[in-house]
């Protein structure tokens, strides 16, 4: 049975448990970054390298993955879709996870490497989060409704954690 | 690759009744300060927490009959 309500750490858990290389964006990146909204997904885009996505396919067997479009097929992705630069919009037994084989402008892993940076969430819990900044580049150029209202509190955040840091 | 941990987390350096409030367009700057004196697994838990407090109020919501199921 799906969750009704995301679990971000038992997600985070499984893709760490299985060892999966992938940084977070989106709106769990926001909250890690300080930003305070609200998401009900997880975004994460995973270096689309055959092994990884080995590592990725078998957290998502485990997380009981399965197409949320396709919900009465129980769909389930395959290595050839997590290869794709598409994005695979998934339901999971913690709630909703969304896996970007590249987001806006085409950006893949390796293109968000240098603007991701890795955060403790426990000891044994360490996730790679991308920054400020980027996100805000991505929303503004995605420039859809939901980003743009989103916008304002990521820029103040920004200038807020600049301020802090003096 | 330097790993962020909560330690890292910056400290407010400056009095808070000197900063605004809200921002030119309404943000709520407070709520922001608030998030950064958090260490990333606290403001997990924070939207851990939000997600399942607006689900129990939409279900409560919807179990009532004031909103349709989708």
């Amino acid at each position: 049975m799906p969750s009704e309500i995301t679990d971000y750490w038992a997600l985070l858990e499984a893709l760490a448990k299985h060892e999966v290389e992938a940084i977070v964006i989106g709106g769990v990146c926001a909250v890690l970054r300080g930003a305070p909204v609200n998401t009900f997904d997880l975004d994460i885009v995973p270096r689309r390298e055959p092994e990884n996505l080995t590592r990725l396919l078998a957290a998502l067997e485990e997380l009981d993955a399965y197409y949320r479009e396709a919900a009465h097929r129980r769909l389930r992705p395959s290595l050839a879709h997590l290869a794709s630069p598409g994005h695979q919009l998934l339901m999971t037994r913690f709630g909703a996870l969304d896996v970007l084989g590249t987001t806006t402008g085409d950006r893949s892993y390796e293109d968000l490497l240098p603007h991701a940076t890795e955060m403790t969430l426990r000891d044994d819990l360490t996730v790679r989060v991308l920054d400020l900044p980027m996100l805000i580049r991505l929303k503004e150029e995605t420039n859809r409704d939901k980003d743009r209202v989103v916008l304002p509190i990521l820029r103040h955040t920004l200038a807020e954690e600049q301020r802090r840091k003096g | 690759m330097t790993p962020e941990t909560p330690a890292e987390v910056v400290p407010d350096q400056g009095p808070v009744e000197d900063l605004p409030a809200y921002g030119a367009d309404g943000t709520d700057l407070t709520l922001i300060r608030w998030m950064l004196s958090k260490t990333p697994g606290e403001r997990l838990d924070i939207l851990q927490g939000s997600v399942r407090s607006l689900t129990r109020l939409r279900d409560a919501l919807r179990n009532n009959g004031l909103l349709g199921a989708s």
